[in-house]
Parts: structure tokens; sequence; C-alpha cells
């Protein structure tokens, strides 16, 4: 019960913060506008353009990119059991990076398109989450996991940059302007298949409960209560980094969402169900990106702020905390 | 019932020999060795997470290896040594994991399963802990819900990793005399490794030693049923090097 009156308060916040979100622009866009919009579309109104083809997908992006980032952090976390694992840290979204890069300077039309892009991305979270499992299997001191990510990352740095001595102006700008993270690059006509392939991984990350629940007792537990142990990796390795793939694709790579947010939902709802876990990671995940967008919105009257300055400025703290509280 | 056909126990090398016929029902059996002897080998050898290096295990007259992962927890359940450490977890919710096997992809509990729980805590007596988090739990208060997580598994067999490794004399006694308690009520068969040999010392439990091969490096050291009077002096220096 407790848990479910919870559960209102953040639903409640969340429908306040899309409201906020859809008005916080500069422009003056009322209810009747976006409703206008999107029935009765007028090409050569400003409002209607604002209203429909930036303000709404940019709107759906952001819970998309909180609520699927904070799913692939808490599936990470529970997979490794460590509290600090997430696709960026342990260079998942890296391999993402790496890809992009790769496609963006190659020259090849195919790979420069949005599925290009995209398709590049999945790849690369994909290959880079396969490389980090098998490297798993053989660390057992938490912090090392860690390590070997932040290796990843370096690893896939150093290849990015030597891509970018080797490319064109306008490849070079390109890149950039995608790896400052954005939530501004999708358009309305993106938004019907990054939602399909959003809610299909996410819908699928709920099949994983039970199994979940047994793995955070560790891996000997989870072996004697029938969980198959090699399944349900390769599908937690298939779901985060399918999410962390479409949403580095589209949004560049942004960190602390999936460090962040599930550790605050444990705090908040103090259970181990990812029931409750994956629910309130998604709508959380949204609410803290949600939050993010709005004070980028709100500072872009007097200063451009990219949205990855915003996310660290508040989950880094945030995350300090939660090492201080857990390791000293 | 678990019997064995010429078993050599062992990861990648051989490391003894299992000269046992078969592990009742009903019955309590306690497996002594030294450190690296294999007892650890042995349970994971049980759970089919290593395959033995010769011979059949049968369990209930059906092969080992042919059980899949799911029918082995519907028919062993395991408490391993160090209780997991996880934040956040209530007591009855630790105990419920023992129903997973049980439960659909999305993890829900029935009425039922949840009367197996409830029933579970109460045979243990540990009502007063059910809402406390695990991390609250002292040593012993563990160990008495790592067992009621594995009876709500409803296995006809348990097997415990050093269930008294971290407890002090009294919570010793208290662990073995229920897990006898439970083998004779539930007609369990259950089998914990454990070097406490004056915890074990009484006739009902039926004892199992792994051999220090002091000898010779040729000879496989055996398993065998210790039928000699406790306290086993002699023994020390038969399965202790």
């Amino acid at each position: 019960m407790q848990s479910r009156l919870k559960f209102l308060g953040v639903i409640v916040l969340l429908i306040g913060l899309i409201v906020l979100h859809l008005f916080a622009g500069s422009t003056n866009v009322t209810i009747d506008d976006f409703y206008q919009s999107l029935v009765n579309f007028e090409p050569s109104n400003t409002t209607h353009i604002i209203a429909r083809d930036l303000r709404i997908p940019r709107l759906l992006i952001t819970l998309i990119a909180g609520g699927g980032l904070a799913i692939a952090g808490i599936l990470m976390q529970t997979l490794f059991r460590n509290p600090l694992a997430e696709p960026h840290i342990l260079g998942v979204s890296s391999g993402a990076s790496l890809f992009v890069a790769l496609s963006i300077m190659s020259g090849w039309f195919v790979f420069q398109t949005d599925y290009g892009i995209i398709a590049s991305a999945l790849l690369g979270a994909f290959a880079f989450g396969i490389i980090l499992l098998s490297i798993a299997k053989f660390v057992r001191l938490q912090s090392s996991l860690l390590l070997v990510g932040i290796m990843i990352g370096s690893f896939s740095a150093a290849f990015i940059s030597i891509l970018q001595t080797w490319s064109e102006a306008n490849q070079l700008k390109a890149y950039t302007l995608w790896s400052m993270g954005s939530l501004q690059q999708v358009s309305l006509n993106q938004i019907p298949v990054i939602t399909i392939l959003f809610l299909l991984v996410v819908g699928l990350s709920f099949f994983l409960v039970k199994s979940l629940n047994a793995i955070v007792l560790g891996s000997a537990n989870a072996a004697a209560l029938g969980v198959q142990l090699k399944h349900v990796r390769m599908l937690i390795i298939l779901i985060s980094s399918t999410l962390t793939g479409l949403i580095t694709a589209f949004c560049g790579p942004i960190a602390f969402i999936g460090m962040a947010v599930p550790n605050l939902v444990k705090l908040i709802f103090k259970t181990q169900d990812h029931k409750t876990l994956l629910l309130g990671s998604l709508f959380i995940g949204a609410i803290f990106l949600l939050i993010c967008d709005i004070v980028v919105q709100l500072l872009a009257q007097h200063l451009l702020v990219p949205i990855n300055a915003i996310t660290a400025i508040i989950g880094a703290p945030f995350i300090i905390y939660i090492i201080l509280k857990r390791w000293s | 019932m678990i019997t064995f056909n010429q078993v050599i126990i062992g990861h990648e090398k051989p490391l003894f020999e299992v000269k046992l016929n078969q592990l009742e029902s009903g019955k309590v059996y306690a497996l002594i060795g030294s450190n690296g002897s294999g007892k650890s080998t042995f349970i994971q050898t049980l759970f089919n997470e290593i395959v033995p290096v010769k011979g059949e295990i049968y369990l209930n007259q059906k092969e080992l290896k042919l059980y899949s992962k799911r029918e082995l927890a519907l028919n062993l359940a395991f408490v391993p040594a160090r209780f997991p450490e996880v934040e956040f977890m209530k007591v009855k919710d630790f105990i419920g994991l023992g129903r997973t096997p049980y439960l659909n992809a999305f993890g829900t509990k029935t009425e039922k399963d949840l009367e197996i729980i409830e029933h579970f805590i109460q045979l243990l007596d540990i009502q007063h802990l059910a809402d406390k988090f695990t991390t609250e739990l002292s040593d012993g208060e563990r160990q008495l819900c790592a067992i009621a997580k594995a009876l709500t598994q409803e296995t006809p067999i348990i097997l415990l990793d050093e269930p008294t490794a971290f407890l002090d004399y009294k919570n010793k006694q208290r662990i073995i005399d229920i897990l006898e308690q439970l083998a004779n009520e539930l007609n369990l068969l259950i089998l914990f490794s454990t070097h406490d040999l004056s915890s074990i010392a009484k006739q009902t439990i039926q004892k199992i030693g792994i051999e220090a091969n002091t000898q010779s490096n040729e000879i496989l050291p055996k398993m065998l049923p210790i039928n000699e009077q406790f306290p086993f002096d002699n023994l020390l220096d038969k399965f202790y090097k």
C-alpha cells in the first residue's frame, strides 16, 4: 500500500513536470495551440511548428531517454551486483559513441543516414556490452569492474580522437554536436520508430522480474532457484545496450541518469522487488531528465547549456552522497 | 533419495572417490573434511554446476544430468555459507524468494505462495523478524531466515554449505537441532558441510568424511560414511591433515 501511495506521488509529479516542460520554452504556446497543431496543422503558422515539430518530440524523447537510461542502469546494477554500474561508466555508451563516430566519419552515405547512425549505435553498444560481460566473469572485486569500464571508455575515446584528426570539418562538426548531447535533434517522424523499439525492450525487461529478484542474491543462489543465468545475462545486456544505443544515437551520450536514478529509486521505495524498481526507474528517470531539460530551457534565454552539463551538475553530487553513505 | 554409482568428484582434476551408496530422506548428513578437500565441489556437483569426473549420480532413480535447471530447483534447495549482503530487502521478501521456481516471469506471488511463506515463518518462529531488513539481523537470525527460504522452496532435499560457520556455540546447536527436527517432521534429506565436530557428535546425525590424502598422490582420497564413536580423536588424522 505504502509503495502504491509513493507511486501515486511520482505519477502526479511526472504529469506536473510534463505540463511544465511543454510550456517551458521561450515562445508562448497555449494549450489550444498544441491541440490545433495536432488536429489542424498549418505549415505557415510558426506557433504550430514550435508546438508540433519541436516541443512534442522534445518532450517524448526526454521521457524515453530519462526512463530508458534509468532502466538500463538498474538492469546493469543488478546484473553486476554493483550500485555504481551503468552503461556510461561501464563503457557501453562509449561503444555506441565509437561506432557512431566511425559511421559519421566513414564518408559512406549509408552510414550517415538516421538509420545508419541508429544501427551503428545499437551495434556498438551491444558489442561493448558483450565484451564487458565476458570480462566480468573473471572480475571478483566490485571496483575492478568499474575500472575495466573506465578503461574501455578511454580506449574508445582514444580511437575517436584519432578519427577526429582524420575527419573533414563538416564531419567533425556533426560528431562534436552529437557528442555534446541534445534533446532537440529528434524530429517528429523519427518518434514512432524510437517509441516502438523503446516500449518493446522496456516491456521485455518486465519479463525478467523474477530472475532479477533472484540474481540480487548472487549467482549461486539464483542458479539454485532455477534461474537460467546464461540466458538472463544475455537478455539483460541486450535490453540495456539497445536502450543505451537507441538513446545515445538520438541524444548523444547522457551521463549520470543510469547511475543516480536507480539508487534514488531504492532509497525511496526501500525494496529489492524489481517490478517496483523497474517501474520506479522508468518514472523517476523521466522526471530527472524532465527537470534537467526544464532547467536547460529556462537558462536558454540567457545562455546555452548542453543537457549533459545539467545531468552531471545534479547527478554527480548525488552519486558522491551514495558512495559516502555506502563505503565510509 | 540420491544414489551414487562409482562416482569420482572433481573439477578438471579428480578430487575424491565417493564410497557411499545412497543418501536417504528423513536423515541429516554432516559432511566433514579439511579445507580444499572438495566439500563445496561435492555440493556444486549435486547442483549440476560441475559434472563428475566419472560415474553417475541418480536423483530419485533419474540421472542427475538429465534434470533441467527448474526441475532441479524443485528437488534441491541450497543455503550458501555467506548470507547475501543486500540492502533494502525485507526478511519476508527474502524468504519469499524460495518460491522463485513456482512463479511466473513477472514474479507474481499467489495467495498460496504467501500462505506457504507465512507457514514456514511460523514454523521457525521468526514472525518478529518478518518486517525487518535482512541487514538488521544477527548471524543466527540470518541463518534461520536462509533455512526458511530453503523450506519455502518445498524441495525434498536441502543442502547447506557450512551453516554453522559464523555462529556462537548455542546458535550452532540450535541450528543443528532445527535441521534434525525438520528432517524428521518433513521427511527431508538434509546434508550440510561443517568443521564443528563437537556439534555433530549426536548419534542421530549421519557423518560423512572426505579423507585427507596423506600417504600417496597415486590413490584418490575417499568419501566415506563414518561409523565410529565421537569424539573421534583417531579420525582427526584421517580426515584432517
